[in-house]
């Protein structure tokens, strides 16, 4: 038997610990996630976009996405990298800036439909036959039955004047997806002996769904929201151009919106960048959430 | 096999010629004179008493008649005696009007009338046409052309409008007689008298449809409709119109400016000379320009601006490229209307004020914001630096416009903006928040971020410069009249060819919900006003409404204005000068069709 050093003494303990962190379910996926090539290129992506975020919220970078100085329909330039558009803004700074509206927008509606959807969720589960469950069913029926998009314009027609519509609009139909993963979630839990165990002692209601079960379902809201912060940025494009989305601001759906007349003038710089930084979020966010997804599926995680 | 193939074949041939006559033929019977119009909206309405827009107006001058017209190719506008015999006879106080109408005019044939046939227009059916706005039932929009000017009309509304209850200023002197009695001189009389809202509808029509009127004209005009919706409304000729031949000299026909158009061909002919007249409403712009240049959909359109560099060979004169010229007319025009931006003045942050130092501090805020607004940015950026950039409310198209008026309040100066603001004490901090009211469409939000860009030149923070969108014009026009927003962005189109009909927009009594969207409340300008609403066109009127004009720029009300110059196009086979400014609907029953295909080879107008 030969020495061992004092570091390679210490670093075998570690290496043989390292597969017991990953017994538990978020151990094996946060390890599954980060061998997953495509999901870390998508995660590597959404954080470029959310420090572009960050750096217009701070006021580092795209500050002056709303100046007219510029000449109109200006080429591509070292001033304009991605030229200008009919009154001259820059349309580098305004697709930048359009970033953080889009994360605005997404992270919005992403925690508040998963928030909601997971409460209504816990409950209907819990309470699954009951009265209760009856009422959140029929709501979700409700709101489910109506044509997405038509409800989403409807709500942002009706409450148009108020700068927080569309958001309010998206988390009104959003959450219900969540809800519904959520409830069958818990109708399973809800028989685990953990539960019984809680309730045999006396544990109320509430505290059990909400300290118990709920935390039991992250993995499905963790992916939920995701698919959600994707769908809201996605559904925000659309309503900004149809004209019911963002009101003081520029987004993506906005320089769409504008590019329409453009394209037809033979100017596409609006309508390409737009695309391109719309297309490149979205597609990232979907790569990475299909590998989170993968990674928190239990009967993957198990193999 | 074989037989099978040439079989297929032959059924492809003859599938695709049947598609191909259908085609040429619009989809109606060849041996009929067809055109196909555009427009780039549909009239919510063609009951003469709702004829608030310019699209209704189209519609409406088609299927009624009225006392008078526009003539079809003078320039400047010129007023003629359409379904009158002639001018009107005005006594010397200018009080009171005789019109004789012609005889032997007839409605079209309805189920309304005895026997399903049409009867004689009479003088009777203007007094009830008029009443009708007045009528509360009616929900009529073109009452205020007649509010406080006939006497009794207001009386006869007050008094419960009742039909049969007769106006004292109002009256038939006989079947073919109207007599129109005054309260004070109204010169411009006639001209609402071209107006849809002055259209003749028979009574029987309005009792026996009642609301359906709005959809289901029962008129004199040239044309009958045959189907209208959201989409389009189709005519047909009006077999009984009556026969009045066309001295094209006589319209004000300028062959130097008009002989390309090859509307000497219908001299001497009675109109109208189509058999079927359809108006496709087409809001989009790029959908209006695809069907126009199929070349099988609608044979007219007004260019819209993305276009305009694409066709356009040269933009001072408006020239087409040859490849648009050799397919197509073209005329150009600048419209009978502008657009501007006004301050509502009846807010205290930007208008009157109390506080006389505060007053004083925001008419220079006024001014500031004026001189940071640069106009020829504005037409370059949306009117493809084609439209006409004057100071004032008194647009190039009415006579009495003076060109040589100072600039100072359309030429954009970022030092002076910034030196007026520093004047009247104002920086980032105490300038109050503006509020810019828009529809939701794109082009309203360009105009409003453009704004914003210039203000924020000037020292006006961004963020108090704030959007307000409204989902439709109704919305923000209601918000207008209300008198809720602080800064008004508006067009208006010019009803007739007379300064009077812009500075009422500025005439204190016409304050919200009137026209005057500004609540600009100035002593002297309603005097001048009510002193110029009664008189004649003279130098001494002229130079009275320069004067209000002046005062208007000098106490920084409004940012204004342009005028927009509009490109038509419209197919080599028709015969016309589609322009729809001032004269409306009315060149419609002119349009002929040639199908001989001896069109002019080229040209255009201005």
């Amino acid at each position: 038997m030969s020495a061992v050093t004092p570091d390679k003494a210490a670093a075998a303990p570690m290496e043989q610990a390292a597969p017991a962190h990953r017994e538990s379910l978020w151990g094996k996926a946060v390890y599954k996630l980060s061998r997953d090539r495509m999901g870390m290129i998508g995660l590597g992506i959404v954080l470029v976009y959310l420090i572009v975020a960050i750096g217009v919220w701070l006021g580092f970078w795209a500050t002056e996405w709303g100046d007219v100085e510029g000449p109109k329909w200006a080429p591509m330039s070292a001033q304009y990298p991605f030229g200008t558009n009919i009154i001259g803004q820059d349309i580098f700074q305004r697709a930048l800036y359009s970033t953080k509206t889009a994360f605005e927008v997404g992270l919005v509606v992403a925690v508040l439909s998963t928030i909601i959807g997971a409460l209504l969720g816990a409950l209907a589960g819990f309470f699954s036959g009951t009265w209760i469950d009856e009422i959140i069913l029929w709501i979700k029926g409700v709101l489910d039955s109506i044509p997405f998009y038509l409800f989403v314009a409807a709500v942002a027609f009706a409450l148009s004047g108020n700068p927080y519509a569309m958001h309010i609009a998206m988390v009104s139909t959003f959450w219900t997806t969540t809800g519904r993963l959520v409830r069958g979630e818990v109708i399973k839990l809800k028989n685990f002996e953990f539960v019984e165990a809680a309730k045999a002692i006396g544990v109320p209601q509430l505290v059990i769904i909400f300290r118990h079960i709920l935390p039991n379902t992250f993995h499905i809201l963790l992916v939920q929201a995701t698919i959600v912060f994707v769908a809201a940025i996605k559904s925000e494009v659309i309503l900004s151009f149809l004209g019911l989305g963002v009101q003081d601001g520029v987004s993506w759906g906005l320089m769409i919106a504008e590019s329409t007349q453009e394209v037809l003038a033979g100017f596409f710089n609006n309508f390409v960048w737009a695309s391109v930084f719309l297309f490149g979020l979205v597609m990232a966010f979907n790569m990475f959430s299909d590998a989170l997804q993968d990674a928190l599926d239990p009967k993957k995680v198990a193999n | 096999m074989r037989k099978l193939a040439w079989s297929l074949v032959v059924i492809v041939a003859v599938a695709v010629a049947g598609c191909a006559q259908e085609q040429k033929s619009n989809g109606y019977d060849p041996s009929l004179k067809v055109y196909r119009h555009a427009m780039d909206q549909a009239p919510s309405s063609i009951d003469p008493v709702q004829a608030s827009n310019v699209y209704a107006n189209h519609v409406v001058l088609n299927a009624y008649d009225t006392l008078y017209a526009f003539k079809y190719l003078a320039r400047p506008y010129e007023v003629k005696p359409n379904l009158a015999v002639d001018f009107p006879e005005i006594s010397e106080d200018l009080l009171t009007y005789r019109i004789k109408i012609k005889e032997g005019v007839h409605f079209i044939d309805d189920p309304a009338f005895p026997g399903g046939v049409g009867r004689e227009v009479v003088a009777e059916d203007f007094v009830y046409s008029i009443k009708r706005h007045f009528d509360p039932k009616m929900r009529g929009q073109g009452a205020w052309l007649w509010q406080g000017r006939i006497v009794d009309l207001d009386e006869w509304k007050a008094r419960g409008a009742d039909y049969d209850d007769p106006v004292e200023g109002l009256r038939a002197a006989d079947r073919y007689t109207i007599e129109i009695r005054l309260n004070k001189p109204y010169p411009q009389l006639t001209f609402t008298l071209t107006m849809g809202y002055a259209a003749l509808v028979p009574r029987e029509a309005v009792e026996k449809y009642g609301l359906e009127m709005s959809s289901r004209p029962v008129g004199s005009g040239p044309f009958k409709v045959v189907s209208y919706d959201t989409s389009k409304i189709v005519f047909r000729k009006n077999e009984k119109f009556r026969q009045e031949p066309v001295d094209i000299w006589y319209e004000g026909y300028n062959p130097e400016t008009q002989g390309f158009s090859g509307v000497e061909a219908i001299q001497g002919r009675s109109p109208p000379f189509l058999d079927i007249l359809e108006i496709d409403f087409i809001a989009e712009s790029a959908a209006r320009w695809n069907s126009f240049t199929k070349d099988n959909e609608v044979q007219y359109t007004g260019v819209p601006n993305e276009q305009v560099d694409n066709i356009l060979l040269s933009k001072h004169p408006v020239t087409l490229k040859p490849e648009y010229a050799e397919k197509y007319f073209m005329y150009a025009g600048v419209e009978a209307g502008f657009v501007f931006q006004a301050f509502n003045l009846d807010f205290p942050e930007f208008g009157y004020n109390e506080d006389p130092e505060r007053a004083r501090r925001n008419k220079l805020l006024r001014c500031a914001v004026i001189k940071g607004f640069d106009w020829a940015k504005r037409n370059e950026s949306f009117y493809s630096d084609i439209g006409v950039v004057f100071p004032g409310i008194i647009p190039p198209a009415v006579p009495e416009y003076d060109p040589d008026l100072p600039r100072w309040s359309v030429e954009r100066d970022v030092d002076e903006a910034r030196q007026l603001l520093a004047e009247g004490g104002w920086n980032a901090d105490n300038l109050p928040e503006l509020v810019y009211g828009t529809t939701s469409s794109v082009t309203s939000r360009q105009f409003f971020e453009q704004f914003r860009g210039w203000m924020k030149k000037i020292g006006y923070p961004s963020e108090k410069v704030k959007i307000k969108q409204f989902a439709t014009f109704g919305d923000i026009s209601k918000a207008w009249k209300n008198s809720t927003l602080p800064f008004v962005a508006k067009g208006w189109g010019l009803d007739f060819p007379d300064a009077e009909n812009t500075l009422q927009l500025f005439y204190g009594p016409n304050g919200s919900p009137g026209s005057n969207d500004a609540n600009y409340r100035n002593p002297e300008y309603d005097r001048l006003y009510e002193e110029t609403s009664v008189m004649l066109p003279s130098p001494e009127r002229t130079a009275l409404y320069q004067t209000m004009n002046k005062m208007v720029i000098d106490d920084c009300v409004a940012i204004t204005g342009l005028s927009r110059t509009r490109i038509m196009l419209w197919h080599k086979d028709v015969i016309a000068i589609p322009d729809r400014e001032i004269v409306g609907g009315f060149f419609l029953k002119y349009v002929d069709v040639d199908r001989t295909g001896k069109a002019d080879a080229g040209g255009s107008g201005t």
